[in-house]
């Protein structure tokens, strides 16, 4: 392939990793690292370093929006990012003095993983609306992280009540951890893990996640840059690619079902966790 | 003269009531953080675009390194394309920097103790990002 070649796929991919990612709450990098390392045969730190930017487009690009519409619950961010500020600088370092190997077998196993998260997951914004008459944990009325969203899907208001506020602290932290150190904005943890764990309704955790994921991976994007593993080239068109698919994908989720989309993205998820197993294996001579 | 001072007048009229639509807009902090957000990425992207219109116009190789922040200024003085395409890449990591910054402001101007802490440990922990190996 020739260096346009690969820059014109890249843009390709990205547009559809900003679509896919802004549409479900993710930051694209879980599609974009195996596509880069396995078809655009980049070097995987670099490709990691790459795929952070785009995370960071995905994320500026589709929060943006979520949080005008108010779908985005500030405080809750707010309070899970100083989880994942501290796992991402930790997964960058981890991540900048771990062989490739390494990196390719982690990353094969939680891209499997997110695929089956994928496919779970459902939408469950009715069922997980506000319980009124138990009590709240201490620490959300401490920082009043119980919130409401509009939902233009059936034009109401939806109050909520966040739960396990601990539980969500760490969980961001281990998304954190894996967002520095594999390139992904960890979105595919932390929605379940907002929806399922903290009682997030699923269009609110969408979008909290979403506007998480951009600080996250600015956190260990620095460090990647500053080791000279952005290439500039790569990145721009990631960038470029990434704003226009989030465009669309924005547009995509304040009124369609995810279902669809969800199930598609996961059976191509797990064909790239399986190749980069495959991968790894054969780095280590076993194949 | 009486004129005059009506045109002046008017003028002031017209920017005092433009000074209170945008300081409206900035004290809602959702519309704040959606300009942010919004032109921070509209910014990297216009920048990258003279990047690549740099590789094209000099016919340069498409540069496959970074350009270390330190020797950033040296390069866009001289219009590399390694420059330009390195500055919309920086751009566009600080966005979410600077979205932090704003909320530390926005939480210290309501007087919300807990929430500048909290935002005050993002920004340091993005700061030590910054700072740990540069």
């Amino acid at each position: 392939m020739s260096p346009v070649e690969v820059l014109l796929l890249l843009a390709l991919a990205a547009f559809f990793a900003g679509l896919g990612g802004s549409y479900l709450g993710i930051g694209g990098g879980v599609f974009l690292v195996p596509f880069m390392t396995l078809v655009l045969a980049v070097d995987i730190k670099r490709a990691i370093a790459t795929s952070l930017i785009g995370v960071i487009a995905t994320s500026s690009g589709a929060a943006s929006v979520y949080v005008r519409d108010h779908l985005t619950n500030l405080r809750l961010a707010m309070f899970l990012e100083v989880a994942t500020t501290i796992g991402a600088i930790t997964g960058a370092l981890v991540a900048l003095l771990v062989p490739a190997v390494f990196l390719y077998v982690t990353f094969g196993a939680v891209v499997l993983y997110a695929a089956a998260t994928m496919v779970r997951v459902r939408e469950t914004a009715k069922e997980r609306s506000y319980r009124g008459g138990e009590e709240e944990p201490p620490l959300v009325k401490r920082l009043s992280l119980n919130s409401v969203y509009f939902d233009q899907e059936d034009q109401a208001v939806y109050r909520y009540r966040v739960d396990r506020p601990g539980a969500g602290f760490g969980v961001s932290a281990a998304a954190g951890l894996f967002s520095g150190l594999l390139g992904v904005g960890g979105g595919f943890i932390k929605v379940p893990a907002m929806n399922i764990l903290m009682r997030v309704p699923m269009k609110a955790a969408v979008a909290t996640s979403n506007f998480m994921i951009g600080v996250t991976a600015a956190a260990s994007a620095f460090i990647y840059y500053s080791q000279g593993l952005v290439d500039p080239s790569l990145a721009a068109m990631v960038i470029i690619g990434v704003f226009t698919g989030t465009n669309l994908g924005t547009r995509l989720l304040v009124r369609a079902k995810a279902a669809n989309v969800r199930f598609v993205f996961a059976i191509f998820l797990a064909a790239l966790g399986i190749a980069m197993a495959v991968r790894a294996l054969g780095f280590s001579g076993v194949v | 003269m009486i004129a005059a001072r009506a045109g002046i007048r008017l003028v002031q009229d017209r920017i005092a009531a433009l000074r209170r639509a945008v300081v409206g807009e900035v004290e809602d902090t959702n519309r704040l953080i959606y300009h942010v957000l919004r032109g921070g990425v509209l910014v990297s992207v216009a920048v990258l675009l003279f990047g690549f219109i740099l590789v094209g116009a000099k016919s340069a190789a498409l540069p496959d390194h970074s350009v270390p922040p330190r020797s950033l200024i040296p390069q866009l003085v001289q219009f590399t394309p390694a420059g330009f395409l390195s500055l919309g890449v920086l751009v566009l990591i600080a966005t979410p920097m600077v979205r932090v910054l704003l909320s530390l402001l926005s939480f210290a101007e309501d007087g919300d103790r807990t929430y500048v802490l909290m935002t005050g440990i993002v920004l340091v922990n993005l700061l030590i990002s910054v700072f740990l190996l540069a």
